[in-house]
């Protein structure tokens, strides 16, 4: 029985006419050899309709059990499914894990962070990391919660993590721009901004990452609400900046390092963005930074290039990661994942893998 | 492309100061052999002139980064497309990417070439914008690709 596709009704089929037949995978040499010997010509129309198949329809998102069971790290997950993501790692590991308020969104969304550590009576030293600052970055989320899945699961066989959960505290941000993501996936896919009303309403989003009180408004920003670069009303205008301003201020004799995710480029990046002037415990910013790019190549081959922003990248002002550093938190870096523009902001998914793994 | 062997490309990029309507000067040098598309080239031609109706599609790739196989050389096209507008658009404080076509749709022709009119999407690093940019591509297996029209609509952050 052959699957008809043109026409549909085998009484249809009219000599002269072309016919659409789907041959599955088995027989398809069978079929081949004897169009050939009945002297038919044909022409491959869909090598492999399955592939197809996979590629272009939504995943069933119902199905999802326990974490890190249920949990499927190599795709991309809207923010409904995050937030539940992070009540099970929360759930499934809470002699580690603790979730918290960390503020609200404009349009009025919680952002949790996650604190994962070994507890303990004495005040333990932080490292803190964000995701997804800017929307369209899928891929920065993405590790956010494979860090977190990659560290739960080593803890106990891994003696490296198993020090570093014990001497140290992680607070982990998975979506920053929470209200930003959630437009990417509705409505525009390459949205950066969050969603704060300007202009009467008619112009939308403040770019986060030149929102912070780091000589904000002096470079590489527009006062445009139309750009994708507009700083906002003043530094710390939004909501989202506050919150997380507000927090790091209050931890900060205890945080020690601070790293800011991003994509695309392939480049870890510390301060400054504003100046060219270096920072300054510049040596110690780059020798930590060269280590950790050695690594990542190590991996996967990945080449990622180290410095500051000013100076391999463009200028800007009011980064987080620079203000951080200005408040006197010494080692700050954002990291610009993979690739180089090839997909750019649109990464596959079938590289969340590759690109979380090298960057762990 | 090149999946099984690594081609080497050299480019020098010359931009002409003070000048900003003329592209830069580009003499491309390439080492290796490129493998030939003949065949891959005229199947696509042929499965594209007996479409019955004109092919339209959108998002390529789609929000996940796939690209349905048989646009696989719609999108090459479209990557082909935004380099020629990133190279008579660019200065020395620029750096365009493809980021997305977000829709094209072929026109068919009483000639031999075929003719798509694409509204790719390009990303400018250094201002983050993201423009859209209407671009009429012909091509033909034997002449290869050609961009008679090309604008960019609206065109807020270009210099």
């Amino acid at each position: 029985q052959l699957d008809l596709w043109k026409p549909l009704q085998p009484e249809d089929i009219r000599a002269g006419e072309d016919l659409h037949i789907r041959v599955p995978a088995p027989l398809v040499q069978e079929v081949k050899d004897s169009l050939d010997q009945h002297m038919m010509s044909y022409r491959v129309l869909i090598p492999d309709v399955q592939k197809l198949v996979d590629q272009s329809m939504p995943r069933e998102r119902s199905s999802y059990r326990q974490v890190s069971g249920g949990y499927v790290y190599t795709e991309y997950h809207p923010m409904e499914e995050i937030y539940q993501w992070m009540t099970q790692i929360q759930k499934n590991n809470s002699e580690l894990v603790t979730q918290h308020i960390l503020g609200k969104t404009f349009e009025n969304r919680t952002m949790y962070y996650l604190q994962i550590g070994q507890p303990s009576n004495k005040p333990k030293k932080i490292i803190w990391m964000d995701c997804g600052i800017h929307a369209r970055e899928w891929i920065s989320p993405a590790f956010c919660q494979w860090f977190v899945k990659e560290i739960l699961q080593n803890y106990k066989s891994d003696p490296k993590i198993h020090r570093f959960l014990q001497n140290l505290d992680l607070y982990v941000l998975p979506v920053l721009n929470i209200d930003g993501y959630i437009y990417s996936w509705e409505e525009d896919r390459l949205w950066r901004k969050n969603r704060s009303p300007y202009e009467n309403g008619t112009c939308y989003g403040t770019d986060l990452n030149r929102n912070f009180n780091s000589s904000w408004g002096s470079v590489g920003v527009s006062f445009n609400c139309s750009s994708d670069v507009f700083c906002g009303s003043g530094p710390e205008s939004e909501p989202e900046t506050r919150a997380v301003a507000q927090f790091i201020k209050s931890k900060k004799s205890d945080i020690l390092c601070y790293l800011t995710i991003h994509s695309y480029g392939q480049l870890i990046l510390t301060p400054y963005g504003s100046t060219t002037e270096p920072p300054s415990n510049n040596e110690e910013l780059m020798q930590v930074a060269k280590e950790a790019a050695a690594a990542l190549t190590g991996k996967h081959g990945t080449s990622y290039r180290v410095g500051s922003t000013a100076l391999i990248l463009y200028s800007n002002s009011g980064s987080s990661r620079d203000w951080v550093h200005m408040i006197g938190i010494p080692l700050s870096y954002t990291f610009e994942l993979r690739d180089t523009g090839a997909h750019g902001f649109i990464l596959p998914a079938n590289q969340i893998q590759p690109t979380c793994e090298e960057t762990m | 492309l090149q999946q099984d062997r690594t081609v080497h490309c050299t480019a020098e990029v010359l931009h002409h100061l003070g000048s900003k309507s003329t592209a830069p000067d580009v003499q491309v040098a390439v080492q290796g052999e490129l493998r030939s598309t003949e065949e891959a080239d005229q199947e696509f031609y042929t499965r594209i002139r007996s479409l019955e109706k004109e092919l339209v599609a959108e998002n390529i790739p789609d929000s996940h980064g796939n690209v349905p196989p048989e646009l696989e050389p719609i999108h090459l096209l479209a990557w082909a497309a935004s380099g020629y507008v990133t190279w008579h658009n660019s200065t020395e404080n620029t750096n365009f990417h493809l980021a997305q076509v977000k829709h094209v749709r072929q026109v068919k022709r009483p000639d031999e070439d075929l003719q798509f009119d694409y509204v790719l999407l390009l990303h400018e690093m250094v201002s983050q914008e993201v423009m859209p940019w209407e671009v009429t591509v012909l091509w033909h297996p034997r002449s290869g690709v050609r961009v008679p029209r090309d604008r960019c609509q609206p065109c807020h952050a270009l210099g």
